[in-house]
């Protein structure tokens, strides 16, 4: 039973704030992502509830105790690193097994533990090995067996992929996936890299210069983004930005561009309104000329991403991009027509950058 | 062929090197096994009858074995002491006070850079006024500030080597601040102490200036050392010389199992 509380956590080095009231809750074993461009406070925000860091305000609780002022040993969270941090003076086995042996659980109750974590993490042709004699990828296997045999309430992980080449790092993350639907532990994993966070995450946690930008599951946060800054964070490619004005009927038009928008979706939108419109590349497509809601554009480069390609247009002067199928038909200088949904079509207040969105 | 002749003159030129790096000191350890009608012969003598007479002359002279005596303590205490104080200190600095470490190490480096002379003029009316003046204990006192502060100097970035994550690691396991430092600081940290001790060691092994302002009765092996030399015409210079290899034996232990230290390290290249 472990669920987190974090009430007004204020961070700050100096006079420099870092986390500024942050309050976050995370019920049992749900499997969170703290997810930020690079410095926005996630490893710090992480490392407070590890006790590795202290707040400068704010409780933190884990499991109904307040373990705001325990130390990182006795709040039953373990830790896995970026950089793995194994002990290199101790053999695999002795690394995994330090925290059980340190606490006095008997060899004999200690062995079977061993076994089955190097059998779920495939490192039982390793135990007797240093760590400086492993792979990347076996030494953050053998981190992630030392936090795992400690059975602790709270698993957290701070960008442990990221040392990792492509192929690994996949591997790795659907490994950690399955481990938490069968061991249901609950985790937070920090990471910078938005489709690590969209695939492993039960909810993401998007942070933004020490604040919660938007909490909520992949799917809100992909379909929903409360804020333009969550929309160009997420999706790759990027999200398409056009400022435009609001016509009688909910049309947003832009130079040569009228978009029809969702009545359902944005029924606060009057017209003269100046808005900031998202066009996600992946949800639009090819149309016939005509279409509704089509927009035209000049072919400027064609990127091949095998299945898919991604369409470089330009559009009254600035670039718009979509993804198509049917990418191999097209070439430099063509025009094409490409067409997305109304309630596809995400709408932003210019100036605050927040969602208009109904909530 | 061109290649053959570079490579024969190369070999060559590193031997000519060597003999002329090694002669002196394998002239000294020959020296300390003859006879001094074999040292002052006209013609040097590589073949002759070697005796132990003179290390026996040595260690029978109550003045050199007490130097020696005398060396052995003080330099063990005071680098002993030197470590106990200063590798903590450097660890909580390395950890804790970064920005006090530059400071610290400045202030080591400059100690060397002042002459032992101004130190040991102001020590004698110190030590005289304490009634410390001539004691062993004086001596570990003034060699405490070189050897603390050397190995501080030397043991910060030691210990600013050991990753961060690990001691967290171990904290995040249940180890406090002192376990922590036991049993992942200090052991990784390691090779490069015993360098730094080492070091240490040799420093104040061959000091000889404070030695000879601060102690009289209670001489140490340099200064003991330099007085033979100024025996007047008779020099015996056997005894010399075994009392050089006497002085430069353990610095060289000590370096040789330093250089050995760290071509393991070097081998096993970094974590
Ligand atoms: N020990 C520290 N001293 C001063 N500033 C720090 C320290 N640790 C982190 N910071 C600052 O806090 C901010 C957030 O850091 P961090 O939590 O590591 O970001 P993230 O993990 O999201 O990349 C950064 O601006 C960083 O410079
Ligand atoms: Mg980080």
């Amino acid at each position: 039973m472990a669920h987190i509380h974090c009430t007004d956590i204020v961070k700050s080095y100096g006079a420099h704030p870092v986390i500024s009231g942050l309050n976050l809750d995370i019920p049992n074993h749900e499997f969170v992502v703290f997810l930020g461009p690079s410095g926005c406070g996630k490893s710090t925000m992480l490392r407070m509830i590890a006790g590795l860091e202290e707040v400068t305000g704010g409780r933190i609780e884990i499991g109904g105790t307040d373990v705001t002022d325990l130390p990182p040993g006795e709040r039953g969270v373990a830790m896995v690193f970026q950089s793995y941090a194994l002990y290199p003076h101790m053999s695999v086995a002795d690394n995994i097994t330090f925290g059980l042996r340190r606490q006095g659980v008997s060899k004999a109750d200690i062995a079977p533990r061993l076994k089955q974590v190097a059998e779920v993490l495939g490192l039982e042709n390793f135990l007797d090995r240093r760590p400086k004699n492993l792979s990347g990828g076996q030494q953050q296997r053998v981190a992630m067996a030392r936090a795992m045999i400690k059975t602790p309430k709270v698993f957290l992980f701070d960008e442990p992929l990221s040392n990792l080449d492509a192929k690994l790092r996949e591997k790795l993350r659907t490994e950690i996936r399955r481990m938490h639907l069968k061991l249901k532990t609950t985790t937070i994993f920090v990471t910078h890299d938005q489709l690590e966070a969209m695939t492993i995450a039960d909810r993401i946690v998007l942070m933004r210069d020490g604040m919660i930008e938007q909490m909520g599951t992949p799917d809100e946060i992909f379909e929903r983004p409360a804020s333009r800054f969550v929309a160009d964070f997420i999706g790759t490619p990027a999200m398409n930005f056009i400022t435009a004005q609001l016509e009688p009927g909910l049309i947003a038009h832009s130079g040569s561009i009228r978009l029809q928008l969702s009545e359902v979706e944005f029924p606060s939108l009057k017209p003269g309104q100046e808005v900031e419109l998202g066009l996600r590349p992946a949800r639009m497509d090819l149309c016939e000329p005509g279409s509704a809601n089509a927009l035209t554009g000049e072919v400027v480069l064609v990127e091949n991403m095998g299945a898919e390609g991604q369409v470089i247009t330009e559009v009254d002067g600035a670039e718009i991009s979509f993804v198509t199928q049917g990418f191999r038909d097209l070439s430099i200088g063509d025009t094409v027509h490409f067409t997305i949904r109304p309630e596809h079509i995400h709408v932003f207040d210019p100036k605050t950058g927040r969602s208009l969105r109904k909530d | 062929m061109g290649k053959l002749i570079s490579t024969t003159l190369t070999r060559a030129l590193l031997a000519l090197l060597i003999i002329v790096a090694l002669g002196p000191i394998l002239w000294t350890v020959l020296g300390a096994f003859k006879e001094l009608r074999d040292i002052v012969t006209p013609v040097p003598k590589l073949i002759f009858e070697p005796t132990l007479d003179n290390f026996a002359t040595i260690l029978r002279n109550p003045t050199i074995r007490d130097g020696l005596m005398h060396s052995v303590i003080v330099v063990s205490a005071s680098v002993l002491i030197g470590a106990v104080l200063g590798i903590p200190a450097a660890h909580t600095l390395a950890r804790h006070a970064r920005r006090w470490g530059d400071d610290v190490q400045f202030f080591v480096l400059s100690l060397r850079f002042m002459p032992p002379v101004a130190i040991a003029i102001p020590f004698i009316v110190i030590y005289l006024d304490l009634g410390i003046y001539d004691t062993l204990f004086g001596l570990i006192l003034v060699y405490l500030i070189t050897t603390i502060s050397t190995v501080i100097w030397l043991a910060v970035p030691a210990f600013e080597r050991v990753p961060h994550d690990i001691e967290e690691a171990a904290a995040m396991e249940g180890c406090g601040p002192a376990e922590v430092f036991w049993r992942f600081s200090l052991p990784l940290a390691a090779p490069s102490l015993f360098g730094a001790l080492v070091f240490t060691f040799v420093l104040v092994w061959n000091e000889l200036l404070l030695a000879l302002t601060l102690a009289a009765q209670n001489a140490t092996l340099p200064v003991v050392a330099a007085s033979i030399t100024s025996l007047g015409k008779e020099v015996p210079w056997g005894v010399i010389n075994a009392a050089t290899v006497l002085l430069v034996l353990p610095p060289l232990v000590f370096i040789g199992l330093l250089m050995g230290l760290l071509n393991t390290m070097v081998r096993s290249g970094p974590k």
